[in-house]
């Protein structure tokens, strides 16, 4: 029997038992697992409005989760992502604030700096854990919060709005320093290029380049791949720069398509579910595209749950940690292999 | 009662959760598990804590509720780590996320709900003492308990037999394994203790220190806290110090949050700088065998980062 056949089939049985664990959980808080799939549907597809949220949301998460792929691909665990997104989104601020963000040319300089910014605090982190042996965790973590810090002395500080410091954001952007949408709905044409082009890179990347099969090789297996020359430390800060570029336009994104100005809580938490989405799809790039729609369902649609379940919009959030905890289970547990070995060997 | 004793009388109490969550999380580091389900964990803990001492009306039924719940989710963490050798990190986090939703999801019906509160105490003799006693022995049972916890845990830790069984499974799994002493055996216990401490922490929360329940009612303190372990050196003493420092702070920004509203915002990130800090002195301490600095300065502010942290034990190769 082929290989891949055994493997659709055991990712088809993970999907399977993924779907039932959550209709059980369903079932077991009261509800009904079918209404509550439709409500998603519907308040993910259901009009243009939702349909065109749906997509930005798919977007960013997909380029979020590209970051994480990068760094998963070395072996390096990158929670700092939320600050590479807060730092792209203080980038973007930046050139949306000062008078570049009156040009036409605003949304260039803005994913530039955006980018830069992300990977500077990224190889920070990079820097921490290559030099002084810091683990990208502690370090990550540490750096995540204190971009928090920064971006809320910037939003209530420095960038205050005329007359009052509040929580609530900045100045919305001028005009020309939004990254804008296409036709009467704003269908998010620009993040979904960008999603897509940072996808097909990364695929050329792994596929196609030294540099991608190199960063395979130190993310497998350090040692070894030291023995072959390719030195480890170097590999992991270039996935650390790249990985904070790729963030850094998921913020840029966040501030210039989203809000149109900086809030403290910019990244929406996308960082985090970005790890969530890239730890599943196993570091595949089309997987992670399929699993970030699925997220954006289930973040967009969750808000119809409110309206016309009346339940509480949390659910959305459990249903996807009940997802990827199931899901990390099976994959360990080898259940999915064991059921498709019986399988096969039955027919 | 003077201002200077109120003050202090504040800071002790606001830190209590945080001490539990601390003492917790650095017995299971210090076995080599990394619990990064502790911010999750909590923001559960809390609420089971509180709905139980609801829903039994009494506050202490709650607080060993939270307990065991705590216990309940490191002890699965464990099993995934020892057992189905999964990333620690990996399941901490998804756990995580997963919890903290839980929270929210379980916690709809006790949003600003009464409830009953922890009997107060006051020991005989030690709160007499001058300004120490009313601080450290007045008040509620809970706060005696993370007092007493500390020198408990490092004695343990550093005195006993089993304390250093545990730090030997912490550093080195293979050797502790060659000696004899069961690796996965000790990982799950003192993992689910550290959690069962954690979730007392949760409970303190909720039915102490921010009495009652809110969506997201601890949110960032269990990475707050994770950052203090670390600022500790992994020492339970100088974590709890560190615990007390943050509580002092807590309490700094909130009188100053007429004053300024930035500073009140920012000060209470500060632990984690200071947790990169630390690691990156450690690190060079280590690696330039410094001389000039004294030992005891070296135990003060520095520290040993457990060898195989969050790495999973895989006797088979």
């Amino acid at each position: 029997m082929k290989p891949e056949i055994k493997s659709i089939l055991a990712n088809l049985i993970s999907l399977i038992i993924v779907f039932l664990v959550i209709s059980i959980f369903l079932i077991l808080i009261g509800s009904s697992p079918f209404e509550v799939y439709l409500a998603f549907l519907d308040g993910a597809f259901g009009n243009t409005d939702r349909f065109t949220r749906t997509l930005l949301t798919t977007a960013i998460l997909s380029i979020s989760a590209f970051a994480l792929v990068v760094t998963f691909t070395g072996g390096l665990w990158n929670i700092g992502i939320e600050g590479q997104l807060v730092a792209g989104s203080i980038g973007a601020t930046v050139i949306a604030r000062s008078f570049i963000g009156e040009t036409v040319a605003a949304p260039v300089f803005e994913i530039l700096l955006g980018s830069l910014f992300g990977s500077l605090i990224a190889v920070f982190c990079g820097i921490l854990k290559v030099r002084t042996k810091v683990h990208e965790i502690f370090g990550g973590l540490g750096l995540d919060f204190v971009a928090a810090g920064v971006i809320v002395y910037l939003v209530i500080g420095p960038w205050k709005r005329e007359g009052i410091a509040s929580t609530s954001g900045t100045d919305i952007f001028p005009d020309t320093a939004w990254i804008q949408g296409f036709g009467e709905y704003g269908l998010p044409i620009w993040p979904i290029i960008f999603a897509l082009i940072i996808g097909a890179s990364l695929l050329f990347c792994f596929k196609r380049t030294a540099f991608g099969l190199r960063l395979k090789a130190v993310g497998s297996n350090p040692e070894s791949s030291q023995r072959f020359g390719i030195e480890p430390s170097r590999y992991l800060l270039y996935a650390f720069a790249l990985a904070g570029a790729i963030g850094g336009i998921a913020g840029v994104v966040q501030a210039t398509v989203v809000y149109h100005k900086l809030v403290p809580f910019i990244s929406g938490g996308y960082g985090f579910l970005g790890i969530l989405i890239a730890l599943i799809s196993s570091r595949n790039v089309i997987l992670v595209v399929l699993v970030s729609t699925v997220f954006a369902c289930l973040l967009i649609g969750g808000t119809q749950l409110q309206l016309k379940l009346g339940m509480h919009s949390s659910l959305s959030g459990i249903i996807q940690g009940l997802l990827v905890l199931t899901w990390i289970l099976i994959k360990a547990s080898k259940l999915d292999l064991k059921l498709a070995n019986k399988i096969l060997a039955r027919s | 009662m003077g201002n200077f004793e109120a003050t202090l009388i504040t800071i002790i109490s606001l830190s209590t959760p945080m001490v539990f969550a601390v003492l917790g999380e650095t017995i299971s580091e210090k076995v080599g598990v990394v619990n990064l389900s502790l911010e999750g964990s909590l923001l559960l803990t809390a609420l089971v804590g509180f709905a139980v001492s609801v829903i039994s009306g009494y506050a202490l039924i709650g607080f060993l509720a939270a307990g065991a719940t705590g216990g309940l989710i490191a002890a699965s963490l464990s099993v995934c780590d020892v057992k189905l050798k999964m990333n620690q990190i990996a399941v901490g986090f998804v756990l995580t996320i997963f919890l903290a939703k839980l929270s929210s999801y379980l916690g709809q019906e006790y949003v600003r709900v009464p409830g009953p509160y922890l009997p107060s105490i006051k020991l005989p003799l030690v709160s007499e003492i001058p300004v120490l006693g009313e601080v450290l022995f007045g008040q509620n049972i809970v706060v005696l308990l993370a007092i007493i916890a500390v020198p408990i845990t490092w004695g343990f830790l550093y005195r006993t037999k089993y304390g250093l069984e545990l730090r030997a499974v912490g550093e080195n799994p293979y050797s502790a394994d060659a000696r004899g002493i069961n690796v996965a055996r000790t990982k799950f216990i003192y993992t689910t203790i550290g959690g069962i401490l954690i979730g007392l922490g949760g409970a303190a929360f909720s039915l102490h220190a921010k009495f009652g329940w809110s969506d997201g009612h601890t949110t960032n303190y269990g990475w707050i806290a994770l950052a203090i372990v670390i600022f500790g050196g992994w020492n339970p003493v100088r974590c709890v110090a560190g615990v007390y420092m943050f509580g002092a702070l807590q309490v700094l920004a909130f009188k100053l949050q007429a004053v300024t509203l930035g500073l009140s915002q920012v000060l209470p990130l500060i632990p984690f700088p200071l947790m990169i800090l630390t690691l990156i002195g450690i690190q060079i301490a280590n690696q330039r065998d410094v001389k000039w600095i004294p030992r005891f300065v070296k135990v003060m502010i520095l520290g040993n980062q457990p060898q195989s942290l969050g790495i999973t034990f895989n006797k088979d190769g």
